[in-house]
């Protein structure tokens, strides 16, 4: 699976994507546990960022999988 | 209805056209978003915007939709621009046609407060202006109180190479890749073709199938896609391109077959298969096109064809340019005694043409303070490169390098050992270049083809232009110089040999021969004296 970083979220991770393979289809909950574990510094940030899978926000039913396209969405500032 | 949405990181079109039908609609609003001057208390020359091309795209797409569902519009069109905009510049654009006012107002008022709620395009910081206010000494030669050593022309350009680097690369929507450099190579993602097709418009029959006549089972156009199991006496009617309905077939040209109703008689007069077996062309994860690639017409199709959608590339290189000179006139006046007219201008924009994103040109007085005060500061802060033309022979009047140094430029060199072109500056701030051009046409010409092209090379992550080989049909003799010249030639090519005819140039401001001029030969210091035949090496200026 294919994870985005956009704004700020690069100077966290100091990363533009990373790719991670899933054991198994993940929730949003599973997923952020394995992107903490992956970038801690990510914690400060989780209450206000969103996901998405395949270029839609995910909601809470949302299941990722390793062929989809993530990305972290901080909050936005278009316009 | 009718919905346009752009994501580019060029300047919003100060006139965009209303939609068709004209006729349909009784309301057409239009709205600009403006970079302001002031971002949290601080006063800035630009914004930069940041995007995720392929969802921010989507997003506003389903906005719009979603809106106009309560809000029923004619057409909608949205352009956000990203990447660096000046202040004053829009960053976001919106228009809505729509039978009456009411609903354009509200669908547009609904759109705007949504987009920066839910549309993954973020401000990813500002770009101050502060001028370096040190003092500087004005109407002072160039280098004068220091021994002036010029740098050779490899030198030069070498420095030139070293300073500038390739920008921060961007994802642009493929229309907006014309002519960028490819930033990441880009591998196959799937086979090509993807399946199995038919070669010829024809009949699918089994490759060992004996029978000679076959019932027409199916049919199968170039989009169909029916997967079957074809048994012995039986054919499907295939056309060019068209997906094979399993495997172990081949296919007979219509012109061998013979209908008769709902059968077919084939003759084989060969063993053609007529089939492009899946991945025939490409193999997943094959290399299509390599990194530092120029995106032209081939590869951009190339890149369709593979569904890269968004390409990663070099970002579109704005440029200033700054015209001094108080004898100049505009190309449609008459000059007074003493005058002469602009053709630097329209030199430097015919060269710059289709390499940069774009070209803001301004003319400035000589007179310091009044050349400081109209300044384009905004243009300067966001420019990758900022040209200089005149000012840059050492005379009382030259003050490039005092403009460039008050903008907080640091001059790299200012004098190269080279004819023409001799008295070219060179600077850099942070990431930005600058160039202080020699005053006269040639060696405008001459130093745009070895310094400003490298440094638009560089920031392109492009191939930098280099010294290639040619030959010279007859005998050459060029007089006695203590530098190296760049020699501008006519390059013309006769049975596979590139030859290099020099032109005649009398001095450093002959306009006339840098009209036929496609190269520069290179020739070295002191006398040179070519036979007839003889290999010299040349770069290229121009189109063959």
């Amino acid at each position: 699976m294919r994870v985005l970083f956009f704004a700020h979220l690069k100077d966290v991770t100091g990363q533009e994507s990373v790719n991670i393979i899933l054991p198994f289809p993940h929730d949003p909950g599973q997923l952020w546990e394995r992107l903490l574990e992956l970038y801690p510094a990510l914690a400060a940030h989780q209450s206000k960022v969103r996901l998405s899978r395949n270029w839609e926000y995910a909601t809470a039913e949302t299941l990722f999988q390793n062929e989809d396209e993530v990305a972290l969405i901080p909050p936005v500032s278009g316009g | 209805m009718d919905l346009d949405i752009t994501l580019t990181d060029a300047p919003i079109a100060e006139q965009i056209s209303a939609p068709f039908p004209v006729g349909s609609y009784g309301a057409w609003l239009e709205f600009r978003g403006v970079v302001r001057e002031e971002e949290a208390g601080r006063k800035i020359a630009a914004l930069e915007y940041e995007a995720y091309p392929e969802m921010a795209v989507r997003e506003m797409r389903r906005l719009v939709n979603d809106i106009a569902g309560r809000h029923p519009c004619l057409a909608v069109r949205v352009i956000h621009r990203i990447g660096l905009i000046p202040v004053g510049e829009a960053a976001v654009y919106a228009g809505v046609a729509s039978r009456h006012r009411a609903e354009g107002f509200a669908l547009l008022a609904e759109f705007m407060d949504r987009l920066k709620l839910d549309v993954p395009i973020w401000k990813r910081g500002s770009r101050g202006f502060e001028p370096v206010m040190a003092k500087v000494s004005v109407n002072v030669p160039a280098g004068a109180g220091r021994k002036p050593s010029p740098l050779s022309l490899d030198e030069a350009r070498a420095k030139i190479q070293s300073c500038c680097q390739p920008l921060p690369a961007i994802r642009v929507p493929l229309v907006e890749a014309v002519g960028r450099v490819l930033r990441e190579p880009v591998r196959a993602t799937e086979d090509l073709p993807p399946f199995d097709c038919s070669t010829r418009d024809g009949y699918a029959v089994l490759a060992d199938d004996p029978a000679e006549q076959h019932e027409v089972v199916g049919v199968i156009h170039a989009a169909g896609w029916q997967p079957r199991q074809l048994r012995s006496g039986e054919a499907v009617r295939v056309a060019t391109g068209a997906p094979m309905p399993c495997g172990g077939l081949r296919v007979i040209m219509q012109e061998d077959a013979v209908l008769e109703g709902n059968y077919v008689r084939l003759n084989r007069t060969d063993s053609a298969i007529n089939i492009r077996r899946r991945g025939d062309e490409v193999k997943a994860g094959q290399l299509l096109v390599p990194e530092h690639s120029k995106l032209d017409a081939g590869r951009l199709a190339l890149l369709a064809t593979a569904g890269l959608a968004y390409p990663l590339v070099s970002p579109r290189l704005r440029v200033v340019h700054l015209i001094t000179g108080d004898e100049i006139v505009p190309p449609g006046q008459t000059p007074q005694p003493g005058q002469i007219r602009d053709s630097n201008s329209i030199l430097i924009r015919g060269l710059l043409a289709g390499q940069v994103g774009e070209l803001y040109q301004a003319h400035l007085p000589e007179n310091f303070a009044a050349a400081w005060s109209q300044l384009p500061l905004n243009k300067i802060a966001v420019a990758d490169l900022v040209l200089v033309s005149g000012g840059a022979s050492v005379g009382e009047r030259d003050f490039t390098r005092p403009l460039l140094e008050r903008l907080g430029f640091h001059i790299q060199f200012n004098q190269v050992n080279l004819r023409p072109g001799r008295p070219l500056i060179f600077g850099t701030k942070g990431s930005q270049a600058a160039f202080g051009l020699p005053g006269n046409p040639l060696s405008h010409f001459v130093c745009f083809h070895f310094a400003v092209a490298m440094a638009l090379a560089r920031f392109n992550g492009d191939c930098p232009p280099v010294f290639q080989r040619g030959v010279l049909p007859d005998r050459f003799v060029s007089e006695t110089c203590s530098r190296e010249t760049l020699w501008p030639a006519r390059l013309t090519l006769s049975a596979g040999r590139v030859i290099l005819h020099p032109l005649n140039w009398g001095s450093s401001g002959d306009v006339t021969c840098f009209a036929q001029a496609n190269a520069l030969i290179r020739v070295p210091a002191g006398q040179a004296n070519f036979a007839a035949g003889a290999e010299v090496e040349f770069l290229p200026a121009g189109a063959i």
